[in-house]
């Protein structure tokens, strides 16, 4: 099978501050973006507060694969394809459940939660057992969790995931930092929102500072919110290029300059005590500079967004068809936060949210718009200018500026052409 | 969470049964009452265990198979 | 309360009825300050995600407004830059099945009626995107009141709530 990806002249479509139309369109740009990126490099799968049990297992995916996430009886997280290796019906069909093994209800074949092919119905059609050995479930062969967060890999080898997220990782020490017991959880449940559009233009919305006022202006205008603020031309606020395609709009320098805790989540110490307590047990003085900081928005490469109170993970299924799924964080022992960040969370994002129905609108309607061929490419060098390094040598901009799409397409492209 | 199905003795065993819930599905909560330990059957193993033939669950009666398994011994 | 034989009366159906009927062609005709009449102060608006039978006080749904939240949707939707509704949604729904109930046994996560309502729906939606068709059930405390019946409770279970849905930013 030629590679899709070597056929493509990535250099002639993706220049330092444009990139050509076609990447958001072309259906062999998508089936190399599976092979080189998907099916690849590190994804985020799920998390393990979905299966807090022994043989307790959810369904996910990569990209358009099926994926079952599984803990065994010794509590190790496997990421197992779920396709039976006899004729390929799916082996699980529920969401999630509690099972040592799963048997598929095609012909019987039954597989232990470790992927291990345990036996067939009528055994003697085979002739001898060498089957048993040789037909365990696929699986992703390498899976990594970082502050409970797991991901998998299809590439047997390759960057570890800590060399794969490398400057990310701070965005997950603070997520959990900000729980009492340094624990998330995600047991809310998830919304699952569809759009018609290419899964890049999600991706790099999610580090768009120059959006908000325009595309949540009916939001912003009818609810107080100092969002809007946050990303303005005056704002100090920066975004960020955090290194392989993992960007970020750093908020803090606003809300160190507003210094007002709990700010970043409309709330104050005042109406969640009990959470302040926890939090101030722990973290002592320390603790008006971590609820004054907040919590990161973080778009990890190529499908994880950490949006302050929300996780999204992008799951592309077609050229133009991209699912987002979206579940509160939840700090493991924090009653009264949880309850204010799922009632948040229900109403900003999701199918009817404030927020994303308006960031939905508006990948579509870039799907539509870049249909029509002239002009070719899309702009992305807003801020080019002003890009300057931070002290610790990251590409920051301005809080409108375009640095976290210029990185984004870097890094693709690098994976692209390597 | 566990809902209480009962207590079942013999003058060999002592066993407490619930429903436990805690899991992403269901499961039978087996705890041996003489020492407190606790295993857990999912739908499908139990429905294994309703199939088993007459003496099926004998090799795994053999005491030397796991809880009184010397040190140095074979499987 | 409508007594102990509610399938008899007929008055009240009728009535019941006229008020989905009323609700439904406000929703397709974007009379969205009608529409928001309908509700009591204390009206709450779900749309369960995953089956109609999760808890939306520890799981997330696809809308939970209360009434303050009701308000803030219609207002979104006056400012003329809700872009999901900009140009709205081009809408007609069938309202089916309205039956009268008796009040709902265990935790609604919605105030109490004095009449309970269910109906079935079909929504054709029409927009640039193509066209969705949304199915599902609706059930309503509603209460008298001196302005007729009014909407206290709405709960509104679609067919595909545990699937991915596109974009649901008109009234359902
Ligand atoms: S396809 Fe699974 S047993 Fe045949
Ligand atoms: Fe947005």
């Amino acid at each position: 099978m030629t590679s899709a990806a070597a056929t493509i002249p990535w250099d002639e479509l993706i220049e330092h501050d444009r990139v050509h139309g076609s990447l958001y369109t072309d259906p062999d740009v998508y089936a190399a973006e599976l092979e080189r990126i998907w099916y690849r490099t590190w994804v985020y799968v799920g998390h393990v507060s979905e299966v807090p049990e022994p043989n307790d297992y959810v369904l996910k995916s990569i990209g358009p694969q099926p994926v079952i996430m599984s803990r065994d009886k010794q509590g190790e997280i496997h990421l197992l394809l779920n396709r039976c290796t006899h004729r390929a019906n799916l082996v699980c069909d529920a969401p999630k459940g509690n099972s040592s093994a799963f048997r598929c209800p095609y012909h019987g074949w039954t597989f232990s939660n470790t992927g291990k092919l345990l036996g067939y119905p009528f055994n003697s059609g085979y002739a001898g057992t060498a089957l048993k050995s040789e037909l365990g479930l696929g699986r992703v062969p390498r899976v990594a969790s970082y502050q409970g967060f797991v991901f998998g890999s299809f590439a047997e080898d390759g960057p570890t995931l800590e060399e794969h997220l490398g400057a990310a990782t701070d965005a997950f020490d603070r997520l959990v930092r900000l729980s009492p017991t340094g624990e998330v959880e995600l047991t809310a449940g998830w919304l699952q929102h569809k759009c018609k559009a290419n899964w890049k233009m999600l991706l790099e919305n999610e580090t768009d500072g120059y959006h908000p006022q325009f595309v949540h202006s009916s939001i912003f205008s009818v609810a107080a919110s100092g969002i809007g603020d946050l990303y303005g031309e005056k704002s100090t606020a920066v975004c960020r290029d955090l290194g392989n395609g993992h960007t970020e709009n750093d908020l803090r320098p606003e809300f160190r300059r507003l210094d007002q805790p709990l700010g970043w989540f409309g709330t104050d110490p005042a109406k969640v005590p009990d959470y302040v307590d926890q939090l101030t047990a722990v973290h002592g003085e320390r603790t008006r500079e971590i609820l004054v900081d907040g919590s990161p928005h973080v778009m990890v490469f190529p499908n994880l967004f950490i949006a302050e109170i929300q996780l999204f993970v992008i799951q592309p299924t077609a050229v133009d068809e991209t699912v987002q799924h979206v579940t509160a964080v939840q700090y493991r022992g924090a009653p009264d936060m949880n309850r204010r960040m799922l009632q948040q969370t229900i109403g900003s994002v999701g199918p009817a949210g404030f927020l994303l129905a308006d960031d939905s609108e508006m990948y579509e309607r870039n799907q539509r718009g870049v249909q029509a061929r002239n002009p070719e490419w899309l702009q992305i060098k807003r801020g080019t200018h002003r890009e300057r390094q931070d002290e610790n040598g990251f590409t920051v901009g301005d809080a409108t500026d375009e640095v976290p799409q210029r990185a984004i397409w870097k890094h693709y492209r690098s994976l692209m052409e390597a | 969470m566990a809902d209480e199905v009962g207590e079942l003795s013999s003058e060999f065993a002592s066993v407490r049964v619930r429903i436990d819930t805690d899991g992403n599905g269901p499961r039978l909560r087996v705890e041996d009452l003489r020492t407190g330990h606790v295993g857990f059957l999912d739908p499908l193993e139990l429905e294994t265990l309703a199939w088993l033939p007459e003496g099926g669950l004998h090799k795994l009666l053999d005491p030397s198979l796991h809880r009184w398994r010397a040190e140095d011994q074979e499987r | 309360m409508h007594g102990a034989t509610p399938a008899l009366d007929l008055d009240l159906l009728r009535e019941v009825e006229q008020f989905v009927y009323r609700e439904a062609r406000y929703q397709d005709e974007l009379q969205y300050d009608a529409w928001e009449s309908l509700w009591t102060d204390d009206g709450v608006y779900w749309v369960p995600a995953n089956g109609g039978d999760t808890d939306p006080t520890k799981q997330v749904s696809i809308m939970f407004d209360n009434r303050a939240r009701i308000a803030t949707r219609i207002k979104q939707l006056h400012t003329g830059k809700r872009h999901s509704q900009t140009p709205p949604s081009q809408l007609r729904r069938l309202v089916s099945n309205v039956e009268l109930l008796p009040p709902p046994e265990g935790a609604t996560f919605g105030p109490a009626g004095d009449v309970y309502a269910g109906a079935n729906f079909l929504v054709y939606e029409s927009r640039e995107r193509g066209v969705t068709l949304w199915a599902g059930r609706s059930e309503y405390a509603l209460r008298t009141t001196d302005d007729g019946l009014r909407m206290a409770f709405k709960k509104v279970t679609l067919v595909d709530s545990d699937r991915p849905l596109y974009t649901l930013a008109f009234l359902i």
